[in-house]
């Protein structure tokens, strides 16, 4: 019974990861994930450089072949679901052909999804109609995302999966592409993005799922991995503590002390405070604060704290 | 076979300069002044072939081979860049993506056979019907091992060493198959190394249309040879390819 209420909420999945590995000579690259994203989710794919994450998208976009574990999207092979056009992506790197034109390329990927309509389109839709013209090597940074956003939306797909979307934008240009894609997501699609941007995913994810050494560490709402990592941090100036008389408080996890100013990380802060005033009678300038995602994510994906 | 792609991709590389300069225009200025140097009217070799129509053979030749290879080695660039990998998420096949740039390779091989060609006519070369079917339509077909040879040379080359390997085997393939020096003029030694080059063979195709002792099943047995040989390399390394990425 169990057994089918799962199949059954796999059969619906946008995308379905069981039991992932993948591994590079010694190297684990991706160690076991199990992944399911439901219709119309936008999902963070977070994690440190060498996570796992590009690893991960490759294998879900079928670029990769896993060593063992099972993808289905919406159901199917990636390469099935790539032959109905029901996923696309933005791969990571500036993969565009540099003698060709911006009509060119998306002519050329329109007219191989049998679809020539559809150049035109997307490039209305991802605002670089005005650029058809030029040839992708003469870009900007920004310009060359975009093209490659166009790219991923030529076959109109219900999944779109992003790898490091964002990265080399500038600000201005960041905040354009989240337009967009916030555009596209309002019509129900699902994404899946992965970045190391922290306040991307805080910012535009429903759900985070943070990789460390290949392996899923949290997931859940912004909110719900914030608050895995239990406790507050503590920040004081604390004349003449050394960071062995530190770490040695109760409840301390995690400790960072430069030219006397300490930030501790608590389980408890309350008990950590109690006694730090006690034993340190000087300390002063005394903060304490909820993690944010940032610590939350420096708590998870940091080898010490395992 | 997805024609809109097809044609989209050869605008793209009959647009690029250095492409159209190397394997139209020079082969067609080579051959003019090939023609002045060598070939009076009613000019021949010892074995009776025609100067001006072998003269036509060989640059029309050279020219389609070049096309052909470099066309086809630009799967290294593609490779090299990633767009190879943006490929793969459309509908087009690894197969059918090498059948594509097969195809495309043999339709860029054809400008310059036929501007070669036209100036052939202008230059007084005068052939029947059925000739000039095996001057032009063979050479063309002979082509085929070229195009092959250039999708293995994309096969294993990174984008940095493409250009200089390509040059270095159309220069390579031109001079020892008796491109430059025709082979009825050199020495007996030099002609026995020709032999081992397609490209020696290539013009052999072109050239059983008008020469008197032409060894068509020999050039066609070695043309497909080479064609196999390459191809079985270019399949083997798709496959190891395809594991690794």
């Amino acid at each position: 019974m169990t057994k089918t209420i799962a199949a059954q909420a796999v059969a619906g999945a946008a995308l379905s990861l069981s039991g992932l590995h993948k591994r590079y000579g010694e190297i684990r690259a991706v160690d076991g994930v199990d992944l399911t994203i439901a219709p119309g989710e936008v999902v963070a794919l977070l994690g440190p450089n060498g996570a796992g994450k590009s690893t991960t998208v490759d294998i879900m976009l079928g670029l990769s072949r896993p060593d063992s574990g099972e993808v289905a999207i919406f159901g199917k092979a990636p390469r099935e679901a790539v032959l109905s056009g029901s996923v696309g992506a933005m791969l990571q790197k500036d993969n565009l052909r540099a003698d060709v034109t911006v009509g060119e390329t998306l002519a050329i990927v329109a007219a191989l999804h049998g679809r020539p309509e559809r150049a035109a389109e997307t490039m209305r839709q991802a605002g670089i109609d005005g650029i058809a013209g030029q040839k992708c090597g003469k870009l900007s940074g920004g310009q060359k995302q975009r093209v490659r956003f166009a790219i991923a939306l030529v076959s109109e797909p219900d999944f779109l999966v992003l790898d490091e979307p964002t990265v080399a934008m500038d600000v201005e240009i960041r905040r354009q592409f989240w337009q967009s894609m916030r555009e596209y997501t309002s019509r129900g699609r699902t994404v899946l993005f992965a970045t190391h941007y922290l306040a991307e995913a805080e910012e535009f994810a429903d759900r985070v799922v943070m990789l460390r050494a290949g392996r899923v560490i949290a997931d859940g709402t912004v909110a719900q991995v914030r608050s895995a990592v239990s406790g507050r941090t503590l920040r004081a100036v604390v004349p003449g503590a050394s960071a062995d008389q530190l770490a040695g408080l109760p409840s301390v996890t995690g400790l960072e002390l430069r030219d006397g100013r300490a930030v501790l990380s608590c389980a408890d802060s309350d008990r950590t405070l109690r006694a730090l005033l006690a034993a340190f009678p000087a300390a002063h300038d005394i903060e304490i604060a909820a993690v944010n995602l940032e610590d939350a994510f420096l708590a998870l994906t940091s080898e010490e704290n395992l | 076979m997805n024609i809109r792609y097809l044609l989209l991709e050869a605008r793209i590389t009959l647009r690029n300069i250095r492409f159209s300069v190397f394997t139209i225009v020079m082969p067609a200025v080579l051959f003019l002044i090939y023609c002045g140097l060598w070939a009076g009217k009613g000019a021949a070799y010892p074995d009776g072939t025609p100067v001006t129509a072998s003269l036509m053979v060989s640059m029309a030749g050279y020219g389609a081979m070049g096309a052909a290879m470099s066309t086809g080695a630009q799967i290294a660039f593609e490779r090299g860049i990633g767009w190879q990998r943006q490929l793969r998420l459309t509908p087009l096949s690894g197969i059918g993506y090498m059948l594509a740039k097969g195809a495309l390779a043999m339709l860029m091989a054809l400008p310059c056979i036929v501007i070669v060609s036209i100036l052939g006519v202008i230059r007084g070369v005068e052939l029947d019907a059925g000739q000039w079917l095996t001057a032009t339509g063979g050479l063309w077909l002979a082509v085929t091992p070229f195009a092959v040879l250039g999708i293995m040379i994309g096969m294993f080359a990174s984008p940095d060493s493409l250009q200089p390997i390509i040059s270095g085997s159309m220069m390579a393939l031109g001079l020892l198959g008796g491109m430059w020096i025709p082979a009825a003029v050199a020495p007996e030694w030099m002609r026995n190394i020709m032999k081992v080059t397609p490209t020696y063979w290539l013009q052999e195709v072109g050239r059983s249309a008008f020469a008197p002792k032409a060894t068509l099943g020999v050039a066609l047995a070695v043309l497909g040879g080479y064609a196999l040989l390459t191809g079985l390399l270019a399949a083997r390394r798709y496959v190891t390819d395809a594991v690794r990425v």
